[in-house]
This record gives structure tokens, sequence and C-alpha cells, in this order.
């Protein structure tokens, strides 16, 4: 059966980028409105603290999906671990900022590059693995290094580290949405170059790519490492914006299945797909989960929603507007019939 | 960069300690003339007084976060019902606005950080959790908000020089040295212990302190060793020190692990003289969930109802005891957990009202300054910030009923010791 | 001697705990391609339902594990056919994100339906054990393990002796073949995901005997499902319960870990989950499929 695919019209189109431009262009100048010049000169304060907080979250979910895209997403390689680089990451920071006392820029450059070559040697191990075997071989890892760091006496054990305080929720957000853009350009990057080519073809079929010449250890090593990289990055940036470094906060395993929930509803193999999924997933749940006493009920509700949009969007929210489907019954009834049994 | 962000919050230590310590007494003089002022005028009523709390509704800690939800309660409608918190003359009436962390301390933080921005509370009333409590706690500070906890008792997080947060409940450290000293006195005296902890923050704080306090009761520490805070099973270690024959058994955890370790001990045929957990055994879900087998099982209680505090404000013991089970419908008095939850808003109150003033600043100082006793017990900040003057008291459970056994002065049951064999129950 | 001896049974007992908790993961999981991140509330479900039995009509939670079954097996059918069928030729992830939705889901009501109250099933013989010398086999967890051994048996048998079970083994190799001749995929698929819940709800029934139990308690049984079935190897029965037993042991026997602290006892099962797959990448007993 082949489907009728139909461009959403034009003007549709334009108007979400537009919309999405002047939303990029709020969250970029935004923040600036809350400095003490720009109040003095009379400026509406555009965020608060608590718009800090929330989009701060937001930008490290973008970037760990962006992450995990790059592996998962466009290497065909889905890890359940990602998290234990975003542990380490924080952890690197955690320990060089308070144990060794170096100054927090020195330690944000050495977190992405510990995670990284931590992502070397676990994609050096695991990447003969395939499927479901890869998967769980890395949550295992993901698991077990949040076990050991907390048993670990100089990384703080069951305590856990703190830092210093430093109190600049603008800092925090930049050097977030800064890492976000980051990974978004990369994956913009990888997916113009060979390297992406040869990705893509890796994920499509792995023999036959290395058949025509893709280093394939090489090339899956390598695809792992920046995911690793960009990961810890985030991670780093969380230890010091929370101050607060331990098992619980940064090898969380529901944070290691957001992420992924991000990028494949957002559209897996895409450079956007993560962050529109990121960005809606997140404020989803910040916002449900302000829910008061009822919380209950917000958890019923995400859990459903969660369950409609796979049924009804599998090619994820990115999709709609990619140029290949419509919103239309049409559209609904011959996705169901595509996936279902 | 961060060394001397450290040196000027030491700076800022000393300031604000002297004065603190001037605003108390002065707080302390302005009471004492204010309950004789305040006769014949009636105040008016102000503005409602906000407080915030993320607590933990669902999620792994859903049950703790339930009753630290009741403490609160307790003293809410408590207070409402006699108009509000009295600011210089004005009664505030009280708005406490809850929201549900699931149990993620991540979270907690960022709800914490809700209350504050966009439902305007002036206070945060703690988590439940150590964890939580940790991260909350750099959230008020930073916003500069006072907050005011009772469920969480480790000490690391007062040992960071937090100004803005206070913990009414004693620190981890004395969960279970009471037991060891009402050991000291019981004949014929327990000589060795083993120690099971969980590698959570709290509980391994409360078993470093037993294991340096054992020694100098003349106990001897056999054997001590930590599992995973998740795991499914600990009847390995169990049996393990079931080996070194100890006269004490410890557990260091919470409520699930107590169950699961306290059914290990059956099954296995650990026979000590003494069994005592950190917490579980003072719920009564530790009781419905053992049946018989939870007798004789001691814990170390932050409050029980028998304790003989004579509060200089709010309730007395037995009016909480009745007050709580009636909104409720209980049939069991309320457990420690609710306890130290109305304490944290009663220290609140005191504050406030000392403070003369809902400005954070003074209200924080005010808290620092704070001695006053209630049917919790005394609550007393030392220069950290947690409240090292209260003790906690031995409880065991004897017949399916909670009996407060040691110190003395405060019990109202006799130990029943040594523990029977568990074939001959 | 017997302190080690005590510790290998304690193993093969929690062992014995996980076949029965994986058995139904496996199953879904292997012949189905989906990852059910909602096992472990499936679980929990079995066990309301056997704690309710025991806590109100007085039922021998042992005598209530069959009522377990059938009720997880209803359950099961309704949610394959009504719902996780939508998605079954989606890629992999898809079904992990749909029984994610489910798991929060069903964990909501069951926090609606019962509270986060820990609740426990201790019967009168719970603390009896069978004593060897100075080495104790409780009788429940021996229990436990028997009903585990069984269920595998029951499974081995559905698979490879009836046409349900050829049904289901022809589905799994190759589903388009299947339906080829003549197979009901829906049908099948929906009993496939039944028989898988039902032995979820049972494991969910034994572990109530010896855990309390509270709506979020399953979480981390998914987790290890995935570790066991792994370990063993996907495919086939006798690899889960190699998985199983194997999982169970070195989490005990890595609490008395010499030099590192017992603490590290779910760090060391994890960390010989990976190097047993670095050296073998099919697990211990998996087929090359």
């Amino acid at each position: 059966m082949i489907a009728r695919e139909q461009r959403l019209p034009r003007w549709v189109r334009r108007a979400v980028i537009a919309v999405a431009a002047l939303g990029l262009l709020y969250v970029i100048l935004g923040p600036l409105t809350s400095l003490d010049p720009a109040q003095q000169a009379g400026l509406p304060l555009l965020t608060d603290k608590l718009w800090f907080r929330i989009a701060t979250t937001v930008a490290m979910f973008v970037v760990m999906a962006a992450g995990w895209n790059i592996i998962g997403g466009l290497t065909g390689y889905a890890s359940f671990g990602n998290i234990a680089f975003f542990g380490l990451g924080a952890y690197a920071v955690g320990v060089l900022v308070s144990n060794q006392r170096w100054p927090f820029v020195a330690a944000l450059i050495a977190a992405p590059i510990i995670a990284g070559l931590f992502g070397l040697l676990m994609g050096v191990a695991l990447l003969r693995l395939r499927g479901h075997y890869f998967a769980v071989a890395t949550l295992g890892v993901g698991v077990a290094v949040g076990e050991v760091v907390n048993n670990v006496p100089s990384l703080g054990a069951s305590t856990g580290l703190f830092l210093p305080i430093v109190r600049s929720d603008l800092l925090f957000f930049y050097l977030m949405l800064g890492a976000a853009l980051l990974a978004v350009i990369v994956t913009w990057v990888i997916l113009r170059s060979r390297f992406g080519y040869g990705l893509l073809a890796i994920r499509e079929n792995e023999e036959a790519a290395a058949v025509i010449g893709v280093n394939t250890t090489f090339y899956k090593v390598a695809a792992f490492c920046l995911a690793a990289a960009l990961t810890g990055l985030a991670g780093g940036i969380f230890a010091q914006w929370n101050s607060f470094v331990n098992q619980e906060n940064v090898f969380p395993i529901s944070a290691n299945v957001q992420m992924i929930l991000m990028a494949v509803i957002g559209g897996t193999g895409t450079v956007l797909g993560p962050v529109a999924g990121a960005v809606v997933l997140e404020l989803i749940i910040q916002t449900l989960a302000g829910g008061g006493t009822n919380a209950v009920y917000s958890q019923i509700g995400l859990g459903l929603l969660l369950m409609g949009c796979v049924i009804f969007i599998p090619r994820g929210v990115i999709d709609f507007f990619g140029g290949r489907s419509r919103l239309s019954l049409g559209y609904l009834r011959q996705t169901l019939r595509e996936t279902s049994a | 960069m961060p060394p001397v962000v450290e040196r000027l919050y030491s700076k800022e230590v000393v300031r604000r300690e002297r004065f603190a310590l001037i605003v108390g007494a002065a707080a302390l003089l302005l009471t004492a003339c204010g309950t004789s002022n305040n006769a014949g005028t009636s105040p008016s009523t102000g503005a409602p007084i906000v407080f915030g709390a993320a607590v933990s509704l669902t999620g792994a800690q859903s049950k703790e976060g339930g009753l630290t939800k009741q403490g609160y309660d307790m003293w809410l409608d408590w207070i409402n019902q006699r108009g509000g918190i009295v600011v210089n003359n004005v009664k505030h009436p009280v708005q406490i606005k809850y929201e549900d962390d699931q149990s993620e301390a991540n979270l907690s933080a960022t709800l914490v950080q809700k209350l504050i921005t966009d439902e305007k509370a002036q206070f945060i009333l703690g988590p439940y959790g150590s964890a939580a409590t940790a991260t909350d706690a750099i959230v008020a500070e930073k916003d500069g908000i006072p907050m005011v906890e009772g469920n969480g008792a480790a000490q690391a997080i007062f040992n960071k020089g937090y100004k803005y947060t206070f913990g009414v409940l004693s620190p981890a450290n004395k969960y279970l040295t009471g037991v060891l000293d009402m050991a000291a006195t019981l004949s014929p005296k327990p000589a060795t212990l083993a120690m099971l902890t969980a590698n959570d923050n709290f509980s391994v704080e409360v078993a470093k302190a037993v294991e340096e306090y054992a020694p100098t009761k003349g106990i001897q520490v056999v054997f001590s060793k930590q599992y995973p805070a998740a795991a499914p099973d600990v009847s390995g270690l169990l049996s393990q020190a079931k080996a070194m024959n100890p006269d004490i058994v410890m557990n260091s955890g919470h409520l699930a692990e107590a169950i699961a370790i306290n059914k290990a001990a059956k099954q296995l045929g650990v026979n000590a003289k003494i069994f005592a957990y950190s917490v579980g055994p003072s719920t009564p879900d530790f009781i419905s969930a053992l049946g018989p087998d939870a007798n004789y099982v001691y814990d170390g209680s932050q409050w029980t109802p028998q304790v003989k505090y004579q509060p200089s404000f709010y309730l007395s013991v037995s009016d909480y005891v009745k007050a709580y089970q009636q909104k409720f419908g209980a049939s069991a008095p309320p457990d420690y957990h609710v306890a130290e939850s109305t304490a944290a808003c009663l220290a609140f109150e005191k504050a406030i009202e000392n403070a003369g003033s809902l400005d954070p600043g003074k209200v924080r100082d005010a808290l620092a300054g704070l001695n006053v006793m209630t049917f919790f017990g005394q609550i007393k900040f030392d220069n950290r910030g947690i409240n090292i003057y209260k003790p906690m008291v031995v409880e065991q459970i004897q017949n399916g009923v909670h009996y407060t056994v040691y110190p003395a002065a405060v019990a109202n049951g006799k130990p029943l010791y040594p523990t029977p064999a568990w074939s001959t129950r | 001697m017997s302190q080690f001896t005590q510790q290998v049974i304690l193993g093969l007992l929690l062992g014995g705990i996980y076949v029965a908790v994986a058995l139904g993961f496996s199953l879904v999981w292997g012949v189905l391609n989906i990852v059910n991140l909602a096992h472990g509330a499936l679980i929990m479900v079995g066990s309301y339902i056997t704690w309710t039995l025991f806590a109100r009509l007085h039922v021998d939670p042992f005598l209530s594990l069959p009522l377990d079954a059938i009720a997880l097996f209803v359950i099961g059918y309704a949610l394959q056919r009504g719902i996780i069928n939508r998605v079954i030729r989606a890629p992999l992830l898809f079904t992990f994100l749909l029984t994610f939705g489910l798991n929060l889901v069903i964990v909501s009501l069951l926090l609606l339906l019962f509270t986060a109250d820990f609740r426990s099933v201790t019967t009168t013989y719970s603390g009896a054990g069978l004593h060897l010398g100075s080495v104790v086999i409780p009788y429940i967890r021996l229990g436990g393990l028997l009903v585990a051994l069984v269920l595998a048996g029951i499974l081995w048998l559905i698979l490879n002796r009836t046409r349900i079970g050829a049904g289901i083994l022809a589905v799994g190799a190759d589903r388009d073949a299947a339906q080829l001749v003549g197979i009901d995929l829906r049908h099948l698929y929906a009993l496939t995901f039944a028989i898988g819940a039902a032995f979820a709800g049972v494991a969910g029934g034994i572990i109530s005997t010896f855990q309390s139990i509270t709506p979020t308690a399953g979480d981390p049984y998914t987790l290890q499902s995935f570790a066991v079935v792994i370990l063993g190897g996907l495919g086939r029965v006798s690899a889960t319960i190699v998985g199983g037993l194997a999982f169970g042991l070195i989490e005990v026997l890595g609490q008395s870990a010499p030099g590192l602290g017992s603490g590290y006892a779910n760090a060391i099962a994890f960390v010989v989950l990976v190097l047993v797959l670095i050296v073998r990448p099919r697990g211990l007993l998996g087929r090359l499929a």
C-alpha cells in the first residue's frame, strides 16, 4: 500500500517556522531583561527564577536527547546507558571543583573529555554487540557506574559532593543553551558529512556498509564518543548549577528513559527531532508536575498522552513538519494500518 | 573563584551569627513584654502568609510524604482556627501550598522554586527525606527564603554553612545511640553488635555514629556491612551476621528494609537479644505487615506519644494525639514523622512572632535564635541550623502496641529484654 | 564452609524469584519483540491480588497463585489486543515508549486503589524453614523457587508440546511466513502477551510473601528482568533459568565479596553482566537466532 504523501500547505509551514524563530529569539534574548542595566532601563522582566530553572532543565534534556540521537538515531545503536556519561561529567566537575579546587571553567572543559574517554572505552568494548544485547549491556554500565560512585569515599559516597553555590541563573542558562546549540550544530554537521553518511549506512545495513568500505568500528566508536562528550558536558554544567551531586541526582535511570523518549517522539535521525521532543515532553512533564496534590491524575494523564503519541505519531512530531504527512484522519488511519498487527 | 566565594561566606557567617544573637535576645525580651501588652487590644486581620511545601505524595516515598503533609495540616487547622499568626498585633491567616515532588530530589528543587516564584510562598516547609532536603536547601539559600524542615536528618546538609535551612529534628547520628544507652542499663548486658546499613546519606550517618559510640559503652561491633539502597534481598548479609552471634542486631535503612530484615531474621533463625531498626518500627505499617513478628523490636524515635514535655504554646502531647486521631480517623496515635512536621511549623510560627515581621532575613535570624519548648520537645538550633538539643527516645513494640522504654523519665513501659528466640514465640 | 553453603542457597532462592519474574518478560521480548516496561507493574498487580485475597479472605498465598495467573492472563490479553497490537510493527523503541506510558498509568491506578502503604503477606509458617545442620532453607523461599521451576516447566511444555506453542515459536521466527500458513497473528500475539502477563502475576504473588509491596516496588524488577534475560540469552526457557539463578547467586555472593564493601553488590552484578556480554555476546545460553 503506497501512501499518498501530501505536503502541509505552505502557509502552515511558514507560520510554524515564524513561531519557532520568535520562540528562539525570546529564549536567547529574554533572559537579558533580568540583568540590572536592563531593569534600570525600564524593560519588562521577561524571565523569573522559575523560568530559568525550567528553561535550563529543558536545554539540558535537549543536549541529552541530541547526544543520544547521534548513537541511537543516526547510527542505529540504541544505548540504554547514556546517563552514565551525564553522571560522569557531573562527578568530574564535582570532584575537581569541590575536592581539587579547580576553577569551574577548567573543570567544565575536563568533563566532556573525561566522559568522552569513558565513551571510547565503553564503545570499544561494547559496540560489537547488536540490538537488544547492546542495549542491555549499556544499561548495565549505566547502573553499575552509578552504584560504584555511591560507594567510593573519595567521590563522596552516599553523602554526595557539595559545590560552592554560584548565584547566577543567567550564567547557567546560557551555558546550557550553548551546549544545546552545540549539540544541534554537531548533529547538523554530521548529517552533512561523509561521517554522517557512514553512520546512516551502518544503521541501514552494517554488513553492506563494511563491504563498501566504511570503517564501521571507527565510525561507531567515534559516534559514541561524541554522544558521550556532549552528554558529559550537560552533566558538568548541571553539577555546578545544582551545587550538589550524588547518585540519585545524576544517575537517575528515569532520565535515561526520558532522553530516549524525547529523541523518539521528536523523530530520531533528524537534526531538530530531539530538540522538538525534548522541549515538548519536558514542558509537559514540568507543567503536569506542578499540579499540586493531585499529581497522581497528572501521571495517568502523562501516561495516556505518551501512549497516544506513540500510537498515532510513530514517526515523530517532526514528521508533521517534514513535509511527509498531513494532519488528517486518512494519515492516522494509514499509520495505524502500517504499524498494527 | 570558588575559594573566594567560600571566604565571603565565612565573613557573612560571623556577621550573621552576632546579629542573630542580638536579635534573638531582643526577640525573647519582646516576647516577654508582648504577652503582657497584648491583653485588651484585639488584633486586626492581615494578608495571608503563604507557606510552600514540596512533599512526596507519589513515588517510592509517598507513604512518608503523606505523613509529613498530615503534620503540616494539623498545625494549619489549629493556627487558622485562632485567626492566624500574630505579627505586630495583626493576625495573618495561613495558607500552605503543596506540590508533589514524586520522591525525586531534582523535581523537588524545581517545585520549591515554583512555589517561591509562581505561588509566592514566603517561607518553605521541608520535604521528606535527606536527599530532597539537600537539594531544596540550595534553592532556599539561593533565593534567601527560610526553610524549616522536620524530615531530613543527615548532618551533611547542615555542615555546608547554609544560613537559610533549619532542621527541628535530632540529627542522624542520634537515631540509634539511645538504644545503646538503654542496652548499657540492661542485664545481662549485651556485648556484641551487628550493623546492616543501606548506603544512602542518612543511613550511613546513623551507622557511623553507632560504630563510634558502641565501644564507649562496652559493646563490640562484630559485624558492619552496607547494602545497596535498592537491594532486593539482604538475607545474605543477615546470615553472615548470624554467624558472628551478635547480641544486638541493628539496621539503618528505611521501612521496606526493616520489614524485609525482620522477616529474614525469623526465617534464618537469627536470635538476637535486641533488634533495633532506625526507621520503620514507628510506623503502623510495620505492625500491620508483620503481625506478631513485629513484637520486641526497638527503634530510635524523634518523638512518641508518651513523652512528658510541657509545651509553652500549641497543644499538649495528649491533646495532639486526640486531635490527630479525630482529624484523620485513625485508631493509632500519630508516628513521629507527623509530629516532627508539625514541629517545623511551630518553629516558623514562633520565629515569625518573635521577629515581628515577615521579612525573610528577619525571620531567618529569629529562627537562628529560637529556643522554645513544645509538645515535640525543645526546639533550638545549633549554629549549623540543626536541633541538637532535643533527645531521641527509644520505643519498643510490645503486643502490637508501641511503648516508650527509654529514657526512664519519659518511659511508659519497661524494655522486654531479652527478646525470646523465634521458635519459642 | 557452611556459611558459604548458606550464601549459595540464599542466592539460588533469590535466583528462583528472578526466574519467575523474567520468564514472562523473556517470552514477550523474544517472540513479540516488545520491551515491556510495564512488566514490573503487572507483577505488582499480581502481588496486590494475592495480598487482597490473603488479607480479606485469608486465602493462602500459594493457593492464590492460579487466580493471579488467570486474572493477569485476561488483563494481558486485553492490553495486547486493544493497545499494544497497534504498534507491533513499529520499530522496537516505540513499544518501549508505549509500555513506559502504560507503566505510568498502571502504577498510578494502583496508587489510587491501594495507597502507598506498605503491605506484606505474613503467614503463620512464614518463619519456618528446613534446618540442615547450621544451614537454613526458609520454606516460603523454597516454595517460591519450586513455583518458578514449575512455571518454567509449564512454559517449556506450552512452547514445545502444544499447537499454540508451535504457533508462538513460528511467529517469533518469521512473522510473515507464519501468517502465510494461516496463523491469526493478532490472536496469537495477544495469547503470548497474556501468558507472559500471567507468569508476571504469579511472580508477583510469590514476591508478596517475602517482601513488602507498594505500587512503585515493581520497577526494580523490570530492571532485573533486563539483566536476567540478556545474561541468560534470548530464545530459550533454559537460558532464562540459568540467567535468573546466576544473577541471584551473583547478587548474594557479591554481598560477601572480599575486599570491596558489600554496598557494591549491585554494581558487581551489573559489571558481571557486562563482562559476560563482552565475552559471550549472545548471553550464557543464547542461541544464534
